[in-house]
């Protein structure tokens, strides 16, 4: 092994590429803005909206349950990955690779109970059960002094 | 034997319960102070019973090993031997019947106050840095205590810290102590350098070998020992500091400034006598600061109006018959007058706290006057210590121990330092009796009330008894520690001396009698004089001595401060650091914006700065 | 005993940790208790530090190639175990006014002390990245975990981008290497010119930016902005933890990393570690000067004790990984102590945490214990002798100057002269006049006393270790040697 030879970096490939990148973005950018017509009235700068009038803010808000709900989606999806990646080398990893997926897999779903169970997964914007129910038991202590007294 | 560490420890819980409950009532504060001490001093006479029927031998309580740094070794261990044993005794004895007195002391001053555990918390404590001074088998052990003790002496001197003076008084002992602190920590330093161990006894062991004798290392590590003992001895050059520590509480002044810490230094030179024997020239010099410190602060006590720094300065005169003690080579009569002393000193200062009591807070003697029918309790005490002190011959304790010394310096040849010791002998009995005189006897000028119960009685009682004969009956197991005092003449040489001795301080006693007893028309007309005036200026000074370093080196400093104070360019140069400190805070704070951007910035940026440096340094 | 038991037996203490974790999840899919799931998780922490100290005589055991469970492992999982420990204790009353799920903060607790326990015996870039991260992703949620209150949501947001970026860098830095070395395992790291060899610059470039990652992790200078944020917005007893145990987990691995990797013996990349830490003990006191923040104030002294930590690196002496054992021992412990102290009188729920130094004016007075614990530890932090911050400042001291590596032993004692103004300041305040409009400390709650004895034991072990430090000195001796061999 010579490692002298292995160690010099090549560096100009680099540098053209960095040059190339750049180049080709200030070009784009720059013949559209010397070429490009520009107008400045009021309904030059609206958005295209295929006619139709646009109404509103693009900003409208989500409810937070859509995020909750999509990062769950997410991570669920994502451990298929891992079901993937061990199916391949199934046969090599024998048991103890069966077991270690096993207890993968429990874990797992233990998590989507938990999530299940907190009420993560209501899609409606209700108080989850639990903090419901709380929420009754509660109006029913406040209420029973004055249910006695009437 | 391995209760040792007991003794060390009951203080210590002590002071940590009371730190850690400042709020606890007197009575509880009171009960466990004392009673930490009071175990102490049992367990001091069990391990000096367990000691001596094992035969006396030193006993090593190693405890762990404190710094295991490469070559540099140091033994949480305690060192028990005759010297140590002594000490201990003194220590854990004595404190415990000043701690006693104290719970009947301080009642008039703290009872119902806040804050009333600090005291006995800081008198424990000092307890357990005076225990670890005398115990530590290791300079830096020792040194540990060393600046235990001065911090406890600080505090208490400062415990009435409200007024001013009294804080003042604290800064000034703690500043003048700790200049020969920094001798001692350098001697300490140039010991480990030459010896390559911090292990007394390791030391001692080695210095007829390693040091040459009278060589320019043993005269210098001798030197810097020496001054360390006198600041914390209060011995020339300085002594200034003890008369003005007498602003804390009496019960103080007995512990720390009679009967335990200021005698830390003849600890220090008696435990390191084997540097002093290889250093004769620093030797001398011992014995030398010591007689002309008791000559200087026996004139001092002559002049002084308030009882506590008569007695403070009788203290360091005393302590310089101990240094003259040791510089003759007196090594166990210094001791065993460490001892005595302490027991009649701390009487003397107790009775004074009692007196002082008894006067609703005076101090002054001459506002006191024929106390003697009102307190005859305090009147006895009083003259059983001041005897003592003066050494009346065969019944008193320091007549044993004093005209030992006085022997030895004349039976070792030191006749010049024979003559001022005598001399020192008569000035003492002159101004123990002036006081008794002049407090006990002549008119009544005060009203008293004498102090009741058994936490007064006792502790007088028992220090009384131990200073008369009876306590001299006492033999200290110093035989192994120490060399044999050298002195080598005939019997009856010996009886002439002695008795030349007791004839001194008879004789100071008939003088202070002719002067103070009755009408004291000589000394009015001396002093109204105008040579007698300044004599009592002088002598009510201490000699001038806080005059003479307020001169030398207070008065030249604040000049130089003064010229500077416009423009000064020491200052400017010291004050660019904390400008440069600020500055470098401010700048660097204003990077802390908050913002998550700018913090990425920052760590991209850094990232790059390292990677580029990484790559292409 | 076959082999795959004795891996499991070696691996035992996280398994155990991570067992109460999955009882954890289950016992909430069933029912919400609070004193169960805390009892479960303090439970499954004790067996397992019971664990660790029976593994003691056992032995180097290698569990797959991915983790090596020596005795260097073990003192630090015993530190892990300890700090997550307090953390929880301090946790219980801190919580008590929390009117949320509570009982989600002991999960994420005991999963970010597993991912502290892995990282420590991680020897594979495998078990470095799953380690770390499953440290760092629970941490975002506790520092965000009181969410009402907008510091602690701040922070958590703050630490989460930060953090992703840092771990953005790892993740380069260990394909670089792969891509350079074609292995994952550190003992692999080697230059492709054989042991001597300097390293190439894709190897440098890999280190480098792993290195960015650790360091950020560490919050040494230049990346330590986060620090005094996050740590003034997150809960008190989570920046605890982030200040012990999240540090502990993270140097101890950099240290393995250091001392098993043949590619970091590299005289200029420790050159520029020391460069590091040098700035890290210098500003990070410089800012603590003048913060009146006391979260703030123990998050930029962090930064300078990490710093005083990362010259043993660098000295590379015999002595070194024993420093490190014991300056990371006391360090943790000390700091548990005086966050223990912020966390007791703070409570999320009246406000941000009193953390202001104004609140603990005049503390003595009211909680004379407390205040001197915090004195004690304050104490400790500025290395002053009898505390056990003492021995481990001196351990530095000793190794650097073995190292002969001068420049940092200045920096070393410049930067603990900065730091003995702060501390001393915070001592002193404990013990002056409360002002008339002061806020009470509150303490009320359940498990206070229990947080208040753990404070208190720290209190006494800092002064314990101070005079008599040999047990762990012996105990991290003997995690030098392991590592060291």
């Amino acid at each position: 092994m010579e490692p002298a030879v292995q160690h010099t970096v090549v560096i100009w490939p680099l540098i053209l590429f960095l040059v190339a990148a750049l180049g080709l973005v200030t070009v784009m950018l720059g013949l559209s803005y010397v070429l490009g017509g520009r107008h400045d009235n009021r309904l030059g700068n609206q958005p295209y909206e295929s006619g139709i009038k646009p109404t509103g803010s693009a900003r409208t808000k989500f409810s937070a349950k859509f995020y909750l709900v999509a990062i769950i989606f997410v991570l669920f999806d994502l451990e298929i990955v891992f079901i993937f990646s061990w199916a391949i080398s199934a046969r090599d990893l024998g048991w103890v690779g069966y077991e270690a997926f096993l207890t993968f897999l429990f874990d797992l779903t233990l998590g989507f109970a938990y999530a299940w169970k907190i009420g993560a997964l209501d899609w409606s914007p209700r108080a989850p059960r639990q903090l419901r129910l709380d929420a009754i038991e509660s109006n029913q202590q406040r209420n029973l002094p004055s249910e006695q007294t009437s | 034997m391995s209760l040792l560490v007991f003794t060390l420890i009951f203080p210590l819980l002590g002071a940590i319960t009371l730190s850690l409950f400042p709020r606890m009532s007197y009575g509880a504060a009171r009960t466990i102070g004392t009673a930490s001490v009071g175990l102490a001093a049992f367990t001091t006479a069990l391990v000096a019973i367990f000691w001596s029927a094992a035969g006396g031998f030193p006993f090593i309580q190693t405890l762990w090993q404190w710094i295991d740094a490469g070559d540099f070794q140091v033994n949480f261990s305690l060192y028990l031997d005759g010297l140590s044993l002594t000490m201990l005794g003194v220590i854990t004895g004595v404190g415990f019947l000043i701690h006693l007195f104290a719970a009947w002391y301080m009642v008039h001053d703290l009872e119902g106050k806040p804050g009333m555990a600090r005291f006995f918390a800081y008198m424990n404590l000092f307890i357990v840095a005076m225990l670890l001074l005398v115990l530590g088998d290791n300079l830096l052990l020792l040194y540990l205590g060393w600046e235990g003790v001065g911090l406890c002496s600080y505090l208490l001197i400062g415990y009435y810290y409200e007024t001013p003076a009294n804080a003042w008084a604290a800064f000034k002992a703690f500043i003048i102590t700790r200049i020969g602190d920094v001798f001692l920590a350098i001697g300490l330093f140039l010991l480990y350098v030459v010896f390559g161990t911090l292990n007394i006894q390791a030391i001692l062991h080695a210095a007829p070998s390693v040091l040459a004798q009278g060589g320019t290392l043993a005269n210098v590590a001798a030197l810097m020992v020496l001054l360390g003992a006198c600041g914390k001895s209060a011995q020339l050059p300085l002594q200034t500091w003890l008369a003005d520590a007498m602003a804390g509480p009496t019960p103080v002044s007995a512990l720390i400034h009679a009967a335990t810490m200021v005698t830390a230094g003849v600890y220090l030179i008696a435990r390191t006598y084997g540097l002093f024997l290889m250093a004769p020239a620093v030797h001398e010099l011992v014995g030398i600061i010591g007689v002309v410190t008791l000559v200087i602060a026996g004139f001092a006590a002559l002049a002084q109006t308030d009882i506590k720094r008569a007695i403070a300065y009788s203290t360091m005169s005393q302590i310089g018959y101990m240094f003259l003690a040791l510089g003759v080579g007196a090594w166990q009569a210094a001791i065993f007058h460490l001892m005595i002393h302490a027991f009649f000193k701390s009487l003397l200062f107790l009775t004074a706290g009692s007196v002082i009591i008894a006067c609703h807070h005076e101090q002054n003697i001459f506002k006191m006057g024929g106390l003697r029918k009102k307190l005859p309790f305090d009147y006895a005490m009083f003259v059983i210590g001041g005897a003592a002190l003066s050494a009346l011959p065969l019944v008193t304790a320091g007549f044993y121990s004093k005209d030992a010394i006085i022997w030895e310096a004349v039976a070792n040849g030191h006749g010049f330092l024979w003559a001022f010791a005598l001399f020192g002998a008569l000035i003492t009995s002159i101004y123990t009796f002036r006081l008794i005189f002049v407090v006990f006897h002549g008119e009544a000028k005060t009203e008293a009330h004498a102090g009741q119960g058994l936490a007064h009685h006792l502790p007088l009682a028992v220090l009384a008894v131990l200073s008369t004969f009876i306590g001299a009956m006492i033999a200290l197991p110093l035989d192994d520690v120490l060399p044999h005092d050298m002195a080598e003449a005939s019997h009856w040489v010996e009886l002439f001396f002695e008795i030349l001795a007791a004839l001194v301080a008879l004789a100071g006693v008939a003088i202070a009698a002719v002067l103070f007893l009755g009408s004291r028309k000589t000394v009015d007309t001396v002093v109204e004089s105008h040579q007698g005036q300044r004599a009592w200026q002088l002598f009510h000074g201490g000699l001038g001595f806080d005059t003479l370093y307020d001169r030398v080196f207070v008065r030249p400093f604040r000049a130089t401060a003064r010229a500077h104070e416009k423009r000064d360019w020491i200052e400017t140069i010291v004050n660019i650091v904390p400008a440069l400190t600020r500055g470098a805070n401010t700048g660097l704070a204003a990077g802390q914006s908050g913002r998550v951007r700018a913090y990425a910035m920052i760590m991209f940026a850094g990232a790059a700065v390292l990677l580029a440096l990484l790559m292409f340094g | 005993m076959n082999d795959t038991w004795f891996q499991i037996l070696g691996a035992l203490p996280p398994l155990l940790v991570a067992l109460s974790v999955i009882g954890l999840f289950v016992t909430l899919c069933i029912a919400r208790h609070e004193r169960l799931v805390y009892a479960m998780t303090v439970g499954g922490l004790n067996l397992a530090l019971v664990a660790t100290i029976a593994l003691i005589p056992l032995g180097p055991v290698a569990v797959t190639p991915l983790y090596i469970v020596d005795f260097y492992t073990l003192f630090f999982w015993g530190v892990i175990l300890v700090a997550t420990l307090a953390c929880a204790a301090f946790a219980m009353p801190y919580l008590s006014g929390f009117n949320d799920r509570r009982e989600e903060f002991y999960i994420l607790l005991a999963t970010s002390a597993l991912g502290a326990m892995s990282l420590v015996a991680a020897r594979h870039f495998g078990s470095l990245f799953v380690g770390l991260e499953a440290l760092s992703i629970p941490l975002y949620g506790m520092v965000a975990y009181t969410f009402r209150t907008r510091a602690s949501l701040e922070a958590g947001f703050k630490y989460m981008i930060l953090s992703g970026v840092a771990s953005a860098f790892l993740l380069f830095g260990m394909a670089l290497l792969y891509g350079a070395t074609g292995s994952l395992a550190f003992t692999n790291l080697i230059p492709a010119g054989g042991y001597d060899a300097d390293a190439g610059p894709w190897m440098l470039m890999g280190i480098g930016m792993m290195l960015v990652a650790l360091t950020f992790k560490l919050s040494l200078v230049p990346f330590h902005v986060w620090t005094p944020d996050v740590y003034e917005g997150a809960p008190a007893p989570v920046a605890t933890f982030l200040a012990t145990v999240s540090k502990t987990a993270v140097f101890a691995l950099l240290l393995r990393l250091f001392v098993s990797a043949p590619i970091t013996d590299n005289a200029w990349l420790l050159t520029l570690v020391g460069v590091l830490a040098l700035a890290s003990m210098l500003i990070g006191n410089l800012l603590a000067l003048r913060q009146d923040n006391l979260k703030r104030l123990l998050g930029y002294s962090s930064i300078a004790h990490l710093g005083y930590l990362l010259t043993t690196l660098v000295a590379g002496a015999s002595l070194s990984i024993e420093a490190v054992a014991v300056y990371l021992a006391t360090y943790v412990g000390t700091s548990l102590g005086a966050f223990g102290v912020v966390s007791l009188v703070s409570s999320p729920f009246a406000g941000k945490d009193a953390a202001h130094i104004d609140h603990f004016r005049g503390l003595y007075y009211k909680r004379p214990v407390l205040a001197v614990s915090m004195a004690i530890m304050m104490l400790s932090l500025a290395g002053i002798p009898l505390t056990m911050g003492f021995i481990g400042k001196f351990y530095i001291l000793s190794v650097t100057m073995a190292s002969g590596l001068w420049w940092l032993t200045g920096g070393v004692i410049v930067g603990s002269g900065i730091a003995l103004f702060y501390y001393l300041r915070v001592m002193a305040i404990l013990f002056m006049d409360r002002p008339a409009h002061a806020r009470e400390p509150q303490l009320s709650g359940t498990g206070d006393n229990w947080a208040q004895t753990v404070v208190w034991l720290l209190a006494a072990a800092t002064i314990l270790m101070g005079i008599y430090p040999a047990p762990l000195i012996d105990l991290a001796a003997v995690a030098g040697i392991t590592l060291g061999s």
